[in-house]
C-alpha cells in the first residue's frame, strides 16, 4: 500500500512537471540570446540578456495594444457586470417558468461557434464604418462577457443564505436595497471570481480579435502572434518574451480563480 | 408588493434585450450573406440563394473539415474526461489538505494562459530541432522528430496541448466535486474492506454523475473552439490534415479567397449543427 502511494505521489509529482517545465523553459528562453535558444542540445545555464523583454515592452504596436486591450477587456467586463449581476440575481431569487428559458438561453450563447458571430460582424462594422475599433470590438465582447457573468454569478447568489435576505425584509428594506446592500455584498467574493473569469476570458480571446481588427483596435494576443512574422528568421527569444508578457495578467488572477473554485464547488448550502 | 414584482422585470428584461440584438442581429446577417456571392475585394454582390450550400456539399475540403472536427472532439472530450477523473481521485486519495491546495494551484496554471501563449509553449517544445520535448528523441535516435509536420500526429499534437489545458482545470474541478460529497457512504463502505477503485467506481463516480455529464457537455462545446491552438501550431497543416471547421471557414472568408459568403454558409451550417446538437443533448441530460 505505501509503494502503490508512493507511485501515485510520484505520478502527480510528475504532472505538476509536465504543467510547470514548458513554461518554465519558455520563461528561460525569455532571457536567452538565439545562439542559446538554438542549439541541438538544450542549454540550461547561460547567460541571460534582458534585451528580448526590452524590445517587446519598447515596441510602440505592442503598448498600442496593450492600451487596447486594457480597454476593451475594461469595459466589456464592466457591461458584463452592469447587465450580467442583476439578471443572474433574479434568475436565482425569483424562479419563475421563464427563468429557466432564460438561464437555457444564456448558456445556449455559448454554443455558438465564434466563427459565426465573427465573419456577420465583421460585416455589419464594415457597414456601420466602425470595423477595427475599440467601440465594435466591446459591443462584439458584450455578449461574451454579460453570457459568462450570468452563467456564474447565478450560483453565487443562489448560494447566499435566504435567512439573511429574509431578515433584512423584515427590517424594512425593499427587494432593490436588498440585493444591492445584502445579497451583492454577502455573494462578493464569489463574484469577483466571476468578474475575473469574465477578464480572463476576454484578454485571452483570439479568434474574433484576428478577424474583427487589422490595426488600430488590435488587442495583445494578435500583436504577440504576429511576433513570429518579423523578419525572415523566428525571432524565438522575442517571442518567447512576448509569451511571458502576455500571460503575467491572467496568471496575477490564478489565487483569486483558486477562491472562486473553492466557495463554487465545495460548499453547496443553498 | 408590486415593487417585489417589478425587480425581476427591470433586472432581466433590458439584459435579455441586449443579448438578443447583439446575438440574433449577427446571426440574420450571417444567414442573409449566406445566401449571396459577397467577397472580400469586390464590393458588389447579388442573391444568389441556396448555390453556397449545394457547393458545400461536393467540397471535400469541407468534407474533411466536418470529419477533423469530429474526430477532434472524439479525442479532446474523452481524453480530458479520462485525465481529470484519474487525477482528481488521486488528488483525493493520496494528498493532504495543503498538498491539494498548492497542486490545486498549480494545475489551474494552463488553462489560464491565452490559448495562443499555450499553443507557442508547445510550439517550441515539439520544434524538431531545438525542441525540449524532441530532444530526447534526438538525443536517443540521432534522428529529428517532427511531430506537427507529420499527417499522422499532428491533430495529436494539437490534442495533446488542448488536454494539458483542460485536463488538469477539469482535474482540479472534479476534486472539489469530491471533496463536496457526504463522507459517510465513502467511509461505510470503507468499513466493509471495499478496495479505493471499488469506493470510487461504485460508490462516488454515480453520485456524481450528473456533474460529470455536465462537464462533459462544457468540454464539448469549449473543444469547438480549437481555432487559437490550430491556427498557431499548425495553420490546419501538414496539408488539411488539422483543419477543422472554424480555421477552414476562416481561410476561405480570409485567407486564400475572401470569399466571405462562402465562408458564412458554412458558419451557419456550424451553428444549426452545434445549436440542435447540444440543445439536444442538454436537454436530454438534465432530465
Amino acid at each position: 500500500m505505501t509503494l502503490a502511494r508512493f507511485i501515485g505521489k510520484s505520478f502527480l509529482a510528475l504532472m505538476a512537471f509536465i504543467v510547470l517545465f514548458p513554461i518554465i523553459w519558455t520563461l528561460l528562453n525569455a532571457f536567452k540570446e538565439n545562439v542559446d535558444i538554438l542549439t541541438r542540445t538544450p542549454k540550461l545555464f547561460f547567460s541571460p540578456i534582458t534585451d528580448n523583454i526590452l524590445y517587446v515592452l519598447g515596441r510602440a504596436s505592442v503598448l498600442d495594444a496593450l492600451i487596447n486591450s486594457l480597454i476593451i477587456c475594461g469595459i466589456s467586463v464592466a457591461i458584463g457586470v452592469v447587465f450580467g449581476l442583476p439578471a443572474a440575481y433574479a434568475v436565482a431569487r425569483y424562479p419563475n417558468r421563464w427563468t429557466g428559458e432564460v438561464q437555457f438561453f444564456v448558456l445556449s450563447l455559448r454554443f455558438l461557434p465564434p466563427v459565426a458571430v465573427a465573419i456577420p460582424l465583421m460585416v455589419i462594422w464594415l457597414n456601420l464604418g466602425l470595423y477595427d475599433t475599440r467601440i465594435a470590438m466591446v459591443a462584439t465582447y458584450s455578449l461574451l462577457t454579460i453570457s459568462i457573468t450570468i452563467w456564474l454569478a447565478v450560483p453565487a447568489f443562489q448560494q447566499v443564505p435566504k435567512a439573511i435576505e429574509e431578515a433584512a425584509r423584515v427590517d424594512g428594506y425593499g427587494p432593490y436595497a436588498v440585493f444591492a446592500k445584502i445579497a451583492l455584498p454577502v455573494a462578493m467574493k464569489t463574484l469577483l471570481g466571476a468578474v475575473a473569469f469574465s477578464f480572463v476570458l476576454i484578454w485571452n480571446e483570439f479568434l474574433i480579435a484576428l478577424m474583427l481588427t487589422t490595426s488600430d483596435a488590435k488587442t495583445l494576443p494578435i500583436v504577440a502572434s504576429e511576433m513570429s512574422q518579423l523578419g525572415l528568421d523566428v525571432p524565438w527569444g522575442i517571442l518567447n518574451a512576448a509569451v511571458i508578457l502576455l500571460s503575467i495578467p491572467p496568471l496575477l488572477l490564478l489565487g483569486l480563480l483558486s477562491g472562486f473554485m473553492n466557495s463554487m464547488f465545495t460548499n453547496k448550502s443553498r | 408588493m408590486t415593487r417585489r414584482q417589478s425587480l425581476p422585470y427591470v433586472f432581466l428584461v433590458p439584459t435579455i434585450l441586449v443579448l438578443m440584438t447583439l446575438a440574433f442581429v449577427p446571426l440574420g446577417y450571417a444567414i442573409n450573406i449566406s445566401l449571396q456571392d459577397k467577397t472580400l475585394i469586390s464590393p458588389n454582390s447579388s442573391y444568389i440563394w441556396f448555390e453556397n450550400y449545394v457547393d458545400l456539399f461536393s467540397d471535400r475540403r469541407f468534407k474533411n473539415a466536418l470529419w477533423i472536427s469530429l474526430k477532434w472532439e472524439l479525442i479532446t472530450v474523452p481524453a480530458t474526461m479520462i485525465a481529470a477523473l484519474g487525477l482528481g481521485v488521486m488528488m483525493f486519495e493520496l494528498l493532504s489538505p495543503r498538498q491539494r491546495n498548492l497542486l490545486c494551484l498549480v494545475f489551474l496554471v494552463p488553462v489560464l494562459l491565452p490559448r495562443v501563449c499555450a499553443a507557442f509553449v508547445w510550439k517550441f517544445a515539439f520544434h524538431p530541432l531545438y525542441g525540449i520535448v524532441t530532444y530526447p528523441y534526438r538525443l536517443i535516435t540521432g534522428d529529428t522528430l517532427d511531430l506537427l509536420s507529420d499527417p499522422a500526429m499532428a491533430l495529436y499534437a494539437v490534442a495533446f496541448v488542448d488536454l494539458w489545458q483542460w485536463g488538469f482545470f477539469f482535474a482540479v474541478i472534479f476534486l472539489k466535486l469530491l471533496e463536496s460529497l457526504p463522507p459517510q457512504p465513502l467511509e461505510a463502505a470503507r468499513l466493509d474492506y471495499a478496495k479505493t477503485w471499488q469506493i470510487h467506481a461504485y460508490i462516488s463516480l454515480p453520485m456524481l454523475k450528473a456533474p460529470i455529464v455536465s462537464l462533459a457537455l462544457v468540454k464539448a462545446i469549449e473543444s469547438l473552439r480549437s481555432f487559437d491552438l490550430v491556427y498557431i501550431m499548425t495553420r490546419g497543416g501538414p496539408g488539411i490534415t488539422t483543419e477543422t471547421l472554424d480555421m477552414y471557414a476562416f481561410s476561405q472568408g480570409f485567407i486564400e479567397a475572401g470569399k466571405i459568403s462562402y465562408a458564412s454558409s458554412m458558419a451557419v451550417i456550424m451553428m444549426l449543427l452545434t445549436i440542435v446538437i447540444f440543445t439536444f443533448i442538454w436537454k436530454k441530460a438534465r432530465i
